[in-house]
């Protein structure tokens, strides 16, 4: 089965910055693809070169493993930074429209309405909508024509918590019928809790790309202390399970293998004849990881 | 048709339109109004003025005046489109760039079918009302001045057209639409010889409405070379496809 999008290569440069840097990426189908990065790293641009609206200056995407087409844009429901609508004209009108460049029956127009709770407000104007509401009129928009792909840039930018949930709500829904979202945002959080697979990008390049639970695992960090630090460093050394270890202060910070706990290490301590003086386990936050994987 | 009907919704509820069309309709007649009401000699000029068939080239001469106010409002549609972002957010639905273009290359065709249809009815008002000869030969004679007009309006939309796709501000472009239309064409038509600059689009276009009088005026001054309006015809719609493929090319080397 072909991947619903794969980028090869792609590169973008404004002026003097290198926007997106050749970057590549599959989105397999049915997957919650989360893009994560901070502000500038490049979001917005991938998206807005997979989507036909920004120029690549080098490098080649496919959708369903076409090039970009009526066809394809007729099977993608997307939006792009901000919510674009005519401001003079009402919800239905705006909608209307919409649906006209679809080619979707005025029919679909009152139920995707419903789902993101405008129904009451269509006759309204667009310029008087609330953030939130131009927001959730944009993905009622991308889903009109009852899209395969769902690709939504920072759909929760600019929401209050209420709103900032029900947009997530919504996206899991809606991944549950089976439809593909790609989604950008620079909240570590939001990506975590409703994505199935991340790319994270900074300054426009991909730093780490897989399904969430291997790249931002919460794992934990153990330290430990003991009177003689030195000992305990070279017990460390030969243990397989420590991935790496640190001494900060009199205190040695250790990374454990996935499997393997504070109880290993120990016991493996007693063991070598090392009593240690004290263990911690703290948790280490998913923000500390992402961190890390940014700045490599 | 989808593209018209697209164009349709965004426009018809759009007051500044109205208000545009309105300010047309309302100077045309005042004018048109006025100049029946002007005496010369103790007699008014009205039955002379409005005597058709001449009247049909009177009246697209009076109304290609008003080819700007049609091109504010062309470069005002497409810049507003740049404004909401929403050229961009079509081309995310479903739209070419192509298609872009065309949609709004229809708004042109459609004005100008507007402003030629109400020619034709101002002209039959006036005309009945104050020309001496109903005949049918001196009704529509002289009537093929209103393709002429018609092709005259959508050319000068036409470049505003590519100047609002061109320059995405409307007071900008609306700017360098008029300067262009009224100081620059104008200015190198000094400098060149006529043989030349009688081909240019501004000379053109105006060509295809030509002054009530003017070979009284050649008599006058220096004679200036222009084309028949049957002439002006193949380089004013040549004018008008390089206009819309400038403006599709315009779209088409742009990030939207």
């Amino acid at each position: 089965m072909a991947d619903i999008l794969e980028i090869n290569n792609l590169s973008k440069r404004y002026g003097g910055i290198q926007a997106v840097d050749r970057l590549s990426i599959r989105v397999e189908r049915g997957s919650i693809y989360g893009l994560l990065g901070p502000n500038g790293s490049g979001k917005t641009t991938t998206l807005g070169m997979v989507l036909d609206v920004i120029r690549p200056d080098a490098g080649s995407f496919t959708w369903f493993g076409q090039p970009v087409s009526r066809d394809t844009k007729r099977r993608i429901g997307a939006l792009l930074e901000t919510p674009n609508f005519y401001p003079y004209l009402s919800a239905q009108k705006n909608m209307e429209i919409v649906a006209d460049i679809k080619g979707v029956d005025y029919s679909g127009i009152a139920p995707v309405l419903q789902l993101v709770g405008l129904e009451q407000r269509r006759q309204s104007s667009f310029k008087g909508f609330s953030l939130g509401m131009k927001q959730r009129l944009a993905i009622a928009a991308a889903l009109l024509n009852n899209p395969e792909v769902l690709v939504l840039d920072e759909p929760t930018n600019g929401l209050d918590p209420e709103g900032i949930a029900e947009v997530r709500e919504l996206v899991l829904k809606i991944a549950t019928e089976g439809k593909t979202i790609i989604l950008a945002s620079h909240l570590l959080d939001e990506v975590e809790k409703v994505c199935t697979h991340v790319a994270v990008l900074t300054r426009g390049v991909l730093r780490a790309e897989g399904p969430v639970s291997t790249i931002l695992s919460p794992k934990d960090q153990v330290m430990v202390g003991a009177p003689d630090t030195a000992r305990v460093q070279e017990v460390l050394q030969q243990l397989p399970f420590v991935e790496s270890f640190r001494q900060e202060r009199d205190l040695v910070h250790l990374t454990l293998q996935d499997g393997y706990s504070s109880m290993d290490v120990n016991k493996a301590m007693f063991e070598a004849g090392v009593v240690l003086a004290q263990l911690t386990v703290r948790r280490k936050s998913l923000e500390a990881q992402f961190l890390e994987i940014i700045k490599q | 048709m989808n593209l018209l009907r697209i164009e349709l919704h965004k426009i018809l509820p759009y007051r500044t339109v109205w208000v545009l069309l309105a300010l047309f309709v309302f100077l045309l007649v005042f004018i048109l109004y006025a100049g029946s009401k002007v005496s010369f000699n103790g007699s008014e000029l009205g039955g002379e003025l409005y005597a058709l068939p001449a009247l049909w080239q009177r009246l697209t001469y009076i109304a290609s005046y008003f080819n700007l106010l049609f091109g504010i409002l062309v470069i005002m549609l497409v810049s507003d489109e740049y404004t909401f972002r929403t050229l961009r957010q079509q081309v995310i639905n479903g739209l070419s760039r192509a298609e872009l273009v065309l949609a709004k290359f229809c708004v042109v065709l459609a004005l100008g079918v507007f402003g030629t249809l109400l020619l034709l009815l101002l002209g039959l008002c006036f005309g009945l009302l104050y020309s001496a000869d109903h005949s049918l030969s001196a009704v529509f004679g002289q009537i093929d001045a209103l393709s002429y007009y018609f092709v005259q309006a959508v050319g000068y939309m036409s470049l505003a057209m590519l100047f609002g796709f061109l320059i995405k501000k409307s007071g900008l472009a609306i700017v360098a639409f008029i300067a262009y239309a009224k100081i620059v064409e104008p200015l190198l038509h000094f400098r060149l010889p006529d043989a030349v600059d009688k081909y240019m689009p501004m000379k053109v276009l105006g060509s295809l409405t030509p002054t009530p009088g003017q070979e009284l005026i050649d008599q006058l001054t220096t004679a200036t070379e222009l084309l028949s309006p049957a002439w002006a015809m193949l380089p004013a719609t040549g004018y008008i496809a390089l206009f819309c493929l400038l403006s599709y090319y315009t779209l088409r080397l742009r990030d939207l």
